[in-house]
């Protein structure tokens, strides 16, 4: 489940978590389940961080094209 | 051929000046002469050189920076139209400037003025650029420093983003209207959360293109938020006031279209702490609960080993109870089994006793009177029972008497 989750959402759910587990009222399985799913919610996320890599695409535009066909780059 | 009318001609000559892209938006330079003002407070008068005069028209409510006198030296914006009740050439200015300020300033400021007064500058229009977007547009030169810097910038803080390159040039003949075409095709991909807009450091005319009306318009009506880093930061231009956001340098830009990577870090650190902190903070809880209910339990103790004294005689005296009635009823049994035993004809028969019955009728024989000689009787004893038939019947005692089996002793 959580392996599918954006940085974001996974960022937002551990921090809806910890806001649930400091807000109190819950029996001792469930803090602890939360309490689980949050610590794997931070591994994801730090995971996420380090083993991303910056995606970089180019759009063809007209004058893209016109500047290829001069050859020149203007700065 | 045919013939036309006045009014038909003075229309054909406006609807031309009037589509004219020349003559509908620019700047004239020249002396103020015959200026007058109607009742209604619109100013008329005339802008002169040395060869040639052009009749003006500034109506009430535009913009005039100046106050206007015979032989001042003005540069005015507007258009030129035909006035048909006259059938005069005019100028509609718009703008009055005093001669002397360069033509690009002269167009900044109105511009700048025109798009205020539109509203596109307001602060309720400024989008929030998304917290964690997923797809930046740039919009740039490509393989310029700007792009590079942009590029590492984006790669070092937040490397999970993706960036859509539109490259255009950003100075020079068609750049405003590579910029506009960058901006709509990033618009027409999916899922662009962020536009970046950007150019390096220049002149006034180098930076022009962000001056130019189409692209704060391109800019103004841009689907995704964007974030404008022009020059540097002491360079404004149209486009920063229009931008969603405005960065002070491409560099910036980038900073701030994303989330830095440390914060992010320490953010989920914090949020780990916390996690650890708040079920702590649950099983100490718990804990203390723990601690309280046995002191509660030590409290009432007391009362339970009375119980348990309690339960303990009770069950000790029902046990007595129920022993003494069962030995009662085992007597009982006893003296009844007896009773039973006095009873059963088995016992009588075993004393040598026997049951004799009429074979015919299955009556049980007590009396002589009851049967006849010859007749077939069953004699139970004991053990078993035989047959016989009767040969001699005696009545009376002494008939009973003889050869009866005498007791012991």
């Amino acid at each position: 489940m959580a392996e599918e989750l954006s940085f974001e959402e996974g960022l937002n759910r551990l921090e809806k978590i910890v806001q649930t587990l400091e807000a109190g009222g819950l029996s001792l399985e469930e803090a602890i389940s939360l309490f689980e799913e949050g610590m794997q919610l931070a591994k994801i996320c730090n995971q996420r961080l380090d083993a991303a890599e910056l995606k970089i695409s180019q759009l063809q535009t007209a004058f893209d094209q016109e500047i290829h066909n001069k050859g020149e780059a203007p700065c | 051929m045919r013939i036309y009318s006045v009014d038909e001609v003075t229309g054909y000559l406006r609807e031309l000046l009037e589509g004219d892209s020349l003559l509908t938006d620019l700047w004239i330079s020249g002396e103020v002469s015959n200026l007058s003002q109607s009742a209604a407070g619109h100013l008329y008068f005339t802008l002169k050189d040395e060869a040639s005069q052009l009749r003006c028209v500034l109506f009430r409510g535009e913009r005039l920076d100046l106050t206007l006198e015979n032989g001042a030296a003005v540069v005015a914006h507007g258009h030129i139209s035909v006035y048909e009740v006259t059938g005069s050439l005019q100028f509609y200015v718009d703008l009055v400037q005093p001669e002397g300020v360069g033509i690009l300033h002269l167009e900044f400021e109105r511009l700048k003025a025109e798009l205020e007064a539109e509203g596109l500058f307001e602060v309720a229009r400024k989008r929030e650029t998304p917290p964690f977007p997923r797809r930046i547009g740039v919009v740039t030169s490509p393989g310029s420093a700007v792009l590079h810097d942009i590029t590492n910038i984006i790669s070092r803080r937040y490397p999970l983003v993706e960036l859509v390159l539109a490259p255009t040039p950003v100075q020079g003949d068609g750049a405003a209207e590579g910029i506009v075409g960058a901006i709509e095709a990033l618009n027409e991909m999916e899922g662009i959360d962020v536009v970046i807009v950007a150019r390096g450091g220049g002149s006034l005319e180098e930076l022009w293109a962000f001056n130019e009306e189409k692209v704060a318009r391109a800019i103004a009506s841009s689907k995704a938020p964007v974030i404008s880093g022009v020059g540097h930061d002491t360079d404004f231009t149209i486009a920063d006031f229009v931008a969603d956001l405005r960065a002070p340098t491409p560099s910036a830009a980038a900073e701030l279209a994303v989330p830095h990577r440390s914060e992010l870090e320490s953010r989920i650190q914090s949020q780990q702490r916390a996690l650890v902190a708040a079920l702590g903070g649950e099983i100490s809880q718990r804990g203390t609960e723990l601690v309280h209910l046995t002191n509660r339990l030590r409290y009432l103790s007391p009362d339970i080993a009375r119980y348990r004294q309690r339960i303990d005689e009770l069950t000790k005296v029902t046990s007595i109870r129920v022993a003494s009635l069962l030995t009662i009823d085992r007597e009982q049994l006893r003296s009844q089994e007896l009773e039973l035993g006095a009873l059963s004809p088995i016992a009588t028969l075993s004393r040598g006793y026997a049951q004799v019955q009429h074979s015919a009728t299955g009556e049980v024989v007590s009396r002589v009177g009851q049967i006849h000689r010859g007749d077939a009787i069953d004699v139970r004893v004991s053990d078993g029972m035989f047959k016989g038939r009767v040969t001699t019947l005696k009545k009376g005692l002494q008939a009973w008497l003889k050869n009866f089996p005498s007791k012991k002793g």
